[in-house]
């Protein structure tokens, strides 16, 4: 019946993908050279490092920072500068790291530096305000920083991805920047994935890989299959309904880390009900953090007691607080609430929340139906109100009285960021509406104390003011999860920040 | 046929200016801010009067119709702008991922012409039978199944479990086999039965009961004949549909990691990356047009009826 015209393009077709799927055998065969995979779930389709927001080229080791995180207690230490003071606050002096070579070839000096900062402030606004910078200096490998204002946080912020120094002649940042890392770039293919050869040259010691490649994939499942296959060897964040068959294979591990992230329960201060303490108490005392962190998040978070994960330094012992609903229920009656009729009220009217969440951290709007659940018991009606973008929403309405919100608490190790972003009331992060002299005295006297103890002192003063006042509630610290072939892989490390993957320590075995 | 010329530039003229109008326009109203990328205000510390001052410097503050003219005066000397994310321009950022979408486009075509051709004129030839029966069942499946579910399983089926094929990535043509499959076999359905019910239609059609009467051969007038009548209702949803496919595909570039113009786009919305959404939907509009107006073109091929109508015409007129 079918013409030979119509049976021939039918058999190229299939000829077509047989070769293609031969193809494909063929190169999963070689595994002569000493190679990983590793599979992020950001895609970037620029490698551009002082740009691109999945911060790839620092992430695959191609470039590197002035300033390091110790992914141990996360405080900052040396990298490519090797030391750095500064009296004022205002004028830093770094002396950069000797013997350090771009991937070039070329040196890495103060000049290098400088025209790679000058050029990253340029093209990124967002860098430009974080590192606030009014002048540099260069000699030899000294660099002199003068800050706009004193700016005591200034060396935390070179820890910022998009602080990584690159040779600024080199033309192509977008597909081949050339950092000073362990890995430097043979081929990009945008969205998809980077091909790294090791850089023989680098300063801490040739990798001890020849290859790596750096792929991306956004789809949590997909993700799980690729390390089930052998496609990848390290897989970031897996889907968690997918862990227990990922533990079942025997070259599997699963590493569970805490970050630097609090979910938190965002409170409207501008809401009537929410001025009194003992309601936002009783919102704080009803969150039930154990629950959710075993059940929607699998055991893979850290309880939050306040807003820094225990791991830094600056994270306070916080008083212990009651929990509970007979708790949540006490701290209503103190603010003259009463259930009538399975109703919480106050002088007749009813006690209702209006209570934002959104999609994108999936385990999100999970809490506040979880929240709603809990809520309900004690007569307290919630909407659940479902937004796109929260930053947007809560910023340009404020008809909601409470927001399930996850925040970046100290990215960079020091807490400056966030107390000035969440409290202070220029804070672009300040949603609750904040506005308490006595604590903007002590963000203001952050901002301008220079020295890491000092500085954590105040910090700590600052998170136990924000927790005795509930100016928010503070729900968990969610664990990073990675998944890795176990069999493969040697000297993997499953860094808290998030920002260092592929490390010239990284083996296979 | 100057005429015929010139009024063909006046409908491309109006339909850029209502196109890229009206989705600068929807663009801009949607709620969102993509000052807030811009300035990182989730990982950088910010102030107020920074967002502020951006909104303002960036001409966000300005009325519509004043941004709409300083967008298409760039426009008209093929400056689609920069990202406001990636600071790359729009133009290159477009041409980059449109090939990869493309190639994905035409391999869920091909196998959907594969499954679709066979199948379809055999439930038109065989009515009632158990080919038939088969079609329904494979365009009921198809239909049903969600592409990102059927994708996930082809990848567990065929690269986790037979390890035929990689599982994602855009690396030559043994990456792009599994996503087209995915396509193909999501979009397969909607023409399987369109082409037997066009076939059918076409079957029983007296210009067809007339050649079998002049002893023609039945493969000649299945493939002359019906084949080619049967044609245009079929071209005419994949000319409506082909933008949906373009766009459609996502969900098929994320999981399978496939670098496309959809995923593109998606990130560029969740951020309001303004210049690469309305340079996307522009470029969009053109291709759509184009592939309208060569459907346009193939009616007059396939259908010699149309062709016979408009001679007529132009010998009358």
């Amino acid at each position: 019946m079918i013409s030979r015209k119509y049976q021939s393009i039918i058999i190229l077709c299939l000829s077509f993908f047989v070769l293609a799927a031969c193809s494909a055998q063929s190169t999963g065969q070689q595994h002569e050279v000493k190679e990983v995979n590793l599979l992020f779930n950001f895609a970037t389709s620029s490698l551009d490092p002082n740009v691109d927001t999945s911060y790839v080229s620092l992430r695959a080791g191609i470039t590197e920072t002035l300033v390091h995180l110790n992914d141990k207690d996360l405080t900052i230490e040396p990298w490519l500068a090797k030391s750095w003071s500064s009296k004022d606050g205002q004028l830093w002096e770094f002396q950069l790291r000797d013997g350090v070579t771009f991937q070039n070839g070329e040196a890495m000096d103060g000049q290098a530096v400088k025209a790679s900062l000058e050029r990253a402030m340029k093209d990124s606004l967002a860098i430009k305000n974080a590192l606030r910078i009014e002048s540099i200096t260069a000699k030899g490998n000294a660099l002199t920083i003068k800050t706009e204002v004193p700016f005591p946080e200034f060396p935390s912020e070179l820890v910022h991805p998009n602080t990584s120094i690159i040779d600024v002649t080199e033309p192509d940042f977008i597909n081949k920047p050339i950092g000073t890392g362990p890995f430097a770039v043979s081929k990009f293919i945008p969205g998809t994935a980077v091909e790294l050869t090791r850089y023989e040259a680098y300063w801490g010691g040739a990798a001890k890989l020849a290859k790596a490649r750096f792929s991306f994939n956004e789809d949590a499942n997909a993700r799980s299959l690729a390390l089930e296959s052998g496609d990848a060897d390290i897989v970031f964040r897996p889907e968690v309904e997918s862990l227990a068959s990922l533990e079942a294979i025997d070259r599997v591990k699963v590493e569970s880390t805490s970050t630097f992230r609090v979910h938190q329960m965002t409170m409207n201060l501008e809401k009537k009900e929410l001025q009194d303490i003992n309601v936002r108490k009783a919102m704080d005392a009803l969150i039930d953090r154990s629950a959710i962190a075993g059940t929607i998040l699998h055991g893979h978070a850290e309880v939050a007691k306040g807003p820094f994960p225990s791991t830094f330094s600056f994270a306070p012992s916080y008083p212990e607080k009651e929990k509970g609903m007979e708790a949540a229920r006490r701290y209503l009656e103190q603010a003259g609430y009463k259930e009538v009729n399975d109703v919480m009220q106050k002088e007749g009217k009813p006690l209702t929340f209006t209570l934002l969440t959104y999609s994108s951290r999936a385990d999100l709007p999970l809490i506040a139906q979880v929240f709603q659940s809990d809520a309900g018991q004690l007569g307290i009606d919630v909407n659940i109100k479902q937004i796109e973008i929260p930053e947007e929403y809560m910023a340009a309405n404020r008809d909601w009285d409470l927001t399930t919100y996850s925040n970046l608490t100290a990215p960079r190790g020091d807490a400056g960021y966030y107390l000035n972003a969440t409290y202070h009331p220029k804070g672009a992060l300040n949603f609750s509406g904040a506005d308490d002299d006595h604590l903007t005295a002590m963000i203001d006297e952050l901002n301008v104390t220079v020295g890491q103890e000092k500085r954590s002192d105040i910090a700590e003063d600052i998170a136990l003011y924000v927790d005795e006042q509930v100016y928010n509630s503070f729900i968990l610290h969610p664990n990073t999860l990675v998944a890795y072939d176990a069999d493969k892989v040697k000297n993997w490390i499953t860094s808290r920040s998030e920002y260092y993957m592929l490390t010239n320590e990284l083996d296979v075995k | 046929m100057f005429g015929i010329l010139l009024r063909r530039l006046f409908e491309v003229v109006m339909f850029v200016l209502v196109v890229t109008f009206i989705s600068f326009l929807f663009v801009r109203l949607a709620p969102g801010d993509p000052v807030l990328s811009i300035l990182q205000v989730d990982d950088v510390s910010i102030t107020t009067e920074q967002v502020n001052g951006l909104r303002e410097e960036l001409g966000f503050n300005e009325p519509l119709l004043l941004q709409y003219g300083q967008w298409f005066l760039n426009f008209i000397q093929f400056d689609f702008g920069r990202s406001y994310l990636t600071n790359q321009p729009v133009l290159k950022m477009i041409m980059s991922s449109l090939p990869a979408t493309l190639e994905l486009a035409i391999g869920g075509l091909l196998v959907m012409l594969v499954i679709a051709l066979p199948l379809g004129s055999l439930a038109a030839l065989y009515r009632g039978s158990l080919i038939d029966q088969l079609s329904r069942a494979v365009s009921l499946v198809g239909a049903a199944i969600p592409s990102f579910w059927l994708g996930l399983l082809l990848i567990d089926l065929v690269a986790v479990r037979l390890g035929a094929l990689p599982t994602m990535g855009r690396d030559g043509l043994s990456t792009l086999i599994l996503p087209s499959v995915t396509l193909g076999l999501a979009i397969t359905s909607v023409y399987v039965r369109l082409l037997r019910s066009s076939l059918i239609d076409s079957l029983s059609q007296e210009f067809i009961r007339a050649a079998r009467s002049r002893g023609i051969s039945e493969r000649r007038i299945f493939f002359s004949h019906a084949f080619r009548y049967s044609l245009p209702p079929v071209i005419t949803v994949f000319g409506v549909s082909l933008g949906s496919l373009i766009g459609g595909v996502v969900v098929i570039e994320v999981i399978f990691a496939y670098p496309g113009i959809g995923k593109m786009v998606v990130d560029s919305i969740r951020s309001r990356d303004y210049p690469v959404i309305q340079g996307y939907l522009l470029i969009m509009a053109i291709i759509v047009f184009i592939v309208n107006s060569a459907v346009d073109v193939s009616y007059r091929y396939l259908n010699p009826e149309l062709r016979l109508k408009e001679r007529n015409q132009r010998k009358w007129s």
